[in-house]
Order: C-alpha cells, then sequence, then structure tokens
C-alpha cells in the first residue's frame, strides 16, 4: 500500500529527529534538570533538590558575571576585525577578478587546521622570551625589548591576544561568504552609479554594503555563534588565565564542572548561557536580517 | 533574496555553511554568467591600480601565510634550537628530531588511529542520517519538515560544553565511555545540523522532474530517491562527507570530555604535551604539522568542491 507523501516524509526524517532528540535534546534536558540540584561530583553521590539556589549562586559570583563580559567582548573584538579583514580580502579577490582564484583557495588554508593546533602555534609566537612576534618587532626597532608587550601574560590585553587565532582562523570563512555575496551584485548596477560618478567610498557605503545585507547578517550571525562558544583556542594559550583575564564562559563552565566539581552550579550557568545565545541570536537575526522586508 | 545560516567549525575549524539556496553544486553555466557580469562591474581596470592591489594582496597572504610555515620550519629544528632566545625564522641545522621524538612517543600513534576511526565512523553516520533527512525536507516541504530544519539550526546554538558531561555520562551508561563510538556520537551532533543544511541546499538543485520521470516509469519513491537523485547529488555527498570528516577530526572539546586513555584522539595528545612534559615544544610543532598536512592537501585538492559548499547558498539571487 501506498503511504501518503507527507507520511513518507516523515519517516526519511525520523531517524536523524531521533538522533538529535536522544543526543542533543537529552542531554540539554539533564542540564536543566540538574541546575535545579546540589550534586555532588562523586558517581553515586548525594544529589539535593535546592530549587534555584544554584542560579542565585551564579548570579551573585564574580567569575560568572566577569566571564559574561569577557565572553561579550571577545566575541564583539572576533567578529569586527573578522568582518572587516573579510571584506577587505573579499573586495580585494573581487577587483582583481579572476586571475587571483588561485590565491583565494590558499586563503582559505586556515580553515582546515584544528583550533587546537591554531591556538598552540600562535601562542608559540605570542609567548614570551622565544615568541617571535615580540622578538621582529624589537628588531624593526618598535619596542624596545622583545618581552615589552606580555601578549598572552599581560591581564589588560590577554583577552586580545587570545583572539588572534580565532580571527586568523575563520577570517577566511567570512571572506568566502561575502565575495559569495559581491558576485551576485548585478554587475548593471555597478556601471549605473559608476556613470552616476559614484567615488569609490559611496559605492561601498551606499551601494555594496546595503546590498550585501543578508549575506552580512549571515555570516555574522553563524560566526558570532562560533565566537561565543570559542574553547580550545582559549584553553591551550592561556587556560583562562592570567589572574582570570581570558576566561570566557565556556572555559568558567568547564573548570566549574570538572575543576571545581560543582556540576549543580555550572549547569546553571550553561543554562543561562544557552538562553542568552538563543536570545541573542534571535534579535540579532530579526534586526540585521529582517526577512520579508527585502522584497 | 532569501538567507539562512548555518556553520562551521566547533572543533573549529571546520565547514561554515550558509542557507537554503538555488546555486548549482559545480560551477554551472549560472556561476559562469553572473562572474562574468561582475567582471565588468566590480573588477578593476587602470593598470596602476591593478598593480596597487597586487601589491596588496601579496602582502595580505604572506601575513596569513607566515604563521603555518613558521609552524612547519619549527617543527625541523634541532628541539634545543626550538625554544632559542632570541628566535630564528630558519631553522640554524634541519633535522626530524622532532618528528621522531613526536611519533615515537607512546600513545601518539595509536592516537592517529582512533582520530581516523572516530571520524570515518561520524561520517558515515551524518550522511546515514541526513541524506535522507534533507531530502524528506526539501522535496516534500511539509510543516514537520520546516519545524524539522529550524530545529536543526537551534542545534547549532548549543556550547559543547553544556551538552559534553550529560552525554559522557550517558555513555557510561551504556558501557560506551572512552570508545571511538562514543565520540564519534558526540560529534554526530555538531556535524548532523550541518550536514541536513548542507544536503538540503544540494537536493534543493535537483529538478523535480527527474523523479518524477523515474516514478512514472514505476519506480518506488525510495527507488527513485537511491538509483536517481544520489547519484545525481553526488558530488553535494562528497563535499558534505569532507565538512563531517573535518568536523570531527579538529574537534577538541568533546573528545578532552568522553575519552581517558584508549580512544584518546591526537588533538588531545598534542593539548597534553604542554602538561604532562613541560614545554616540548618541539614535538608539538612536529605533531600538529603531521596532523594539519593532510587535510590541508586534501583542501587544496578538492578546493573546488569545497569552496562551492562553504559558500552555497549563502546567497541567493
Amino acid at each position: 500500500m501506498r503511504i501518503s507523501d507527507r507520511r513518507f516524509a516523515l519517516y526519511l526524517m525520523t531517524p536523524a529527529a531521533l538522533f538529535l532528540a536522544v543526543f542533543v535534546a537529552f542531554p540539554l534536558f539533564r542540564l536543566v534538570a540538574d541546575s535545579f540540584f546540589k550534586i555532588s561530583p562523586i558517581a553515586g553521590g548525594p544529589r539535593d533538590f535546592v530549587g534555584l539556589d544554584n542560579y542565585f549562586r551564579a548570579f551573585a559570583s564574580e567569575a560568572f558575571m566577569g566571564a559574561g563580559w569577557r565572553t561579550l567582548a571577545y566575541t564583539l573584538v572576533v567578529v569586527t576585525l573578522e568582518f572587516a579583514l573579510g571584506l577587505g580580502m573579499a573586495l580585494l579577490f573581487t577587483t582583481l577578478g579572476r586571475s587571483s582564484q588561485i590565491w583565494r583557495t590558499v586563503f582559505m588554508y586556515p580553515l582546515m587546521i584544528a583550533p587546537i593546533v591554531a591556538g598552540l602555534l600562535w601562542k608559540f609566537l605570542m609567548i614570551d622570551n622565544f615568541g617571535l612576534i615580540g622578538t621582529l618587532l624589537h628588531q624593526a626597532g618598535i619596542l624596545s625589548n622583545p618581552n615589552q608587550i606580555g601578549w598572552l601574560s599581560d591581564p589588560d590585553i590577554v583577552l586580545f591576544s587570545v583572539a588572534i587565532p580565532d580571527i586568523w582562523l575563520t577570517t577566511s570563512f567570512m571572506c568566502l561568504v561575502l565575495f559569495a555575496g559581491l558576485q551576485n551584485i548585478p554587475g548593471d548596477l555597478i556601471e549605473a552609479a559608476r556613470l552616476d560618478g559614484a567615488r569609490a567610498p559611496a559605492m561601498l557605503f551606499r551601494i555594496i554594503l546595503p546590498l550585501l545585507r543578508p549575506v552580512i547578517a549571515v555570516a555574522l550571525v553563524v560566526r558570532g555563534i562560533d565566537a561565543a562558544r570559542a574553547f580550545d583556542t582559549i584553553l591551550i594559550q592561556t587556560n583562562g588565565g592570567p589572574q582570570s583575564a581570558s576566561e570566557t564562559m565556556s572555559l568558567l563552565i568547564y573548570r566549574t564542572m570538572i575543576r571545581f566539581g560543582d556540576p549543580g552550579l555550572a549547569s546553571a550557568m550553561g543554562t543561562v548561557y544557552l538562553l542568552a545565545m538563543l536570545a541573542v541570536a534571535f534579535v540579532a537575526v530579526s534586526t540585521i536580517w529582517r526577512p520579508g522586508k527585502d522584497n | 533574496m532569501r538567507v539562512a545560516e548555518r556553520t562551521t567549525h566547533d572543533g573549529g575549524t571546520p565547514p561554515p555553511v550558509v542557507a537554503g539556496t538555488s546555486v548549482p553544486t559545480t560551477t554551472g553555466s549560472s556561476g559562469r554568467q553572473r562572474r562574468g557580469v561582475n567582471r565588468e562591474g566590480l573588477e578593476a581596470g587602470r593598470r596602476s591600480t591593478r598593480t596597487l592591489l597586487w601589491v596588496l594582496l601579496a602582502a595580505a597572504m604572506v601575513l596569513y601565510g607566515f604563521p603555518f610555515l613558521y609552524l612547519l620550519f619549527t617543527s625541523f629544528k634541532t628541539p634545543i634550537d626550538t625554544i632559542a632566545v632570541p628566535p630564528t625564522i630558519l631553522p640554524r641545522e634541519w633535522t626530524l628530531e622532532n618528528y621522531t621524538n613526536a611519533l615515537g612517543r607512546s600513545g601518539v600513534l595509536a592516537s592517529f588511529i582512533n582520530s581516523i576511526q572516530t571520524a570515518i565512523i561520524s561520517t558515515v553516520l551524518s550522511l546515514v542520517l541526513a541524506v535522507p533527512a534533507a531530502y524528506g525536507i526539501t522535496r516534500y516541504q511539509t510543516l514537520s519538515g520546516r519545524i524539522f530544519i529550524m530545529a536543526a539550526l537551534v542545534t547549532r546554538m548549543v556550547p559543547p560544553v553544556a551538552i559534553g558531561i550529560p552525554l559522557a555520562s550517558m555513555m557510561a551508561a551504556v558501557g560506551l565511555s572512552d570508545t571511538p563510538i562514543a565520540l564519534s556520537i558526540a560529534h554526530t551532533t555538531i556535524s548532523l545540523p550541518l550536514s541536513i543544511w548542507l544536503m538540503s541546499s544540494f537536493f534543493e538543485a535537483v529538478p523535480k522532474d527527474l523523479e518524477e520521470a523515474a516514478t512514472v516509469d514505476g519506480c518506488s519513491r525510495l527507488g527513485a530517491l537511491w538509483r536517481v537523485v544520489i547519484p545525481v547529488v553526488s558530488g553535494g555527498i562528497a563535499v558534505t562527507a569532507i565538512f563531517a570528516f573535518l568536523a570531527s577530526w579538529n574537534e577538541f572539546l568533546f573528545a578532552l570530555l568522553m575519552t581517558a586513555i584508549r580512544s584518546q584522539t591526537t588533538p588531545v595528545v598534542i593539548a597534553n604535551f604542554q602538561t604532562q612534559f613541560g614545554l616540548d615544544w618541539g614535538s608539538m610543532t612536529a605533531l600538529a604539522a603531521v596532523y594539519s598536512i593532510p587535510v590541508i592537501l586534501l583542501t587544496l585538492l578538492l578546493q573546488r568542491k569545497i569552496v562551492a559548499g562553504m559558500t552555497l547558498g549563502a546567497v541567493k539571487g
């Protein structure tokens, strides 16, 4: 007997839906449930219902609020720089046209590198004493001594330093997406603007960027979500230090869970973190992207 | 213009991708046309401008490529030279000592096998689940399909650190802790939503008449999918497979939370060099190079398809 199309489609989706339900939705449910308990880190240890106590503790702790602000700052730095650099490269590739194709490919290579390797590599470049960046800046006469800037040891700048590998890894993504968007701008529109005497800045801000808006929205939201979850690159470079100056939310939750053995508190933090991500992503999508208003 | 989102990179790098679309898998004629139009548009004409732009590009490429080259150079230094003050860019003496040290360390070769196993299982699992699901979503356009693809999108926002621990205890409960299977299931939670989004875009580019003709000829719907549609989207399946593989290959956080000795993957081993053996920078650079070069070469070989996959659907004109 022939089943209806709708049912057939449902059957096709069921295995994947079940997988996500069991391995994503259920763990998430566990996370939220755990956030209401005080849980002993020892397996099979006591588990006492404490209501919203973990949430009160989270919001009362300086570590949690600090990590929240740092995650926000980190995300803004990463996304802003990536957008500026990615747009610059995309415009460069577009204005050079076809002949730059091979370089577009080469430019993509960091996307394939593991974040853990990228973090390690940049740590090696920025580390005190034998880091190459300090040495090169010193030899160029910019720094009076190679250790003048403690890239990873100065609490005031470490949050920016740990962002560098992330920017290095994924500017290519931003560039690729914006490049694809630029290819879709109708040539006659550019020609018309040029005939009207539009100069480069006007062309960029009045024509190109407004037309790219939906593409920009996607790229920013996608990268923003990833940057807000950054873990590997920061863990390997500083482990959140010095003095927690580079401890973002993922690191704090990880440490609360593993190092301080407080799964209840970590779950409450994780729940707040997840809700905040969903809220920000929703607002970003609906304000920047503005679906429907393009028509 | 319609745009949706999805992406890359969890383990950090992989595959970003965006939205449902009409862009064909391979550089089809429409792609070429668009590019053609654009050449008259934004492409710089004057020779002096072009020279300046090339200089800019060269500078950007040097800055962008240098960090990895430095990693390679360092891996060929002697272990002492690796941490010399002040550092040199090129090795004073080229040697493979860092490589023999790194690969000779116990657990390193095993971790490569674990990484390969985990990535392959996870890729197969992702494809087996994502291909039918994406087909169901795009071909039948049902309400449940739309809800499902939005749910998959939301899944991308879940921080791995939030589900890592509950997942690990679930695996322990069924006796799978510290196995490549458990880790590949965890990795599939990252690559499955991505694969569904990617495959949906590829299926959207397939004309509906194709299976209609097949069903008229007496093929069942499943038969039409298997014998007619799948061969058409095989290029898209390959791209999806690469992204799923990379997502697992480069992933670190789940691997850190869910593996101990038996199933440790190489990223965890690389990170452990730092704590366990003090500052063994030489071995770390060598192992990092060995781990990265295969995937970089793979990318360069398949670059066309990968670029198509990454930008697929970012834009729908």
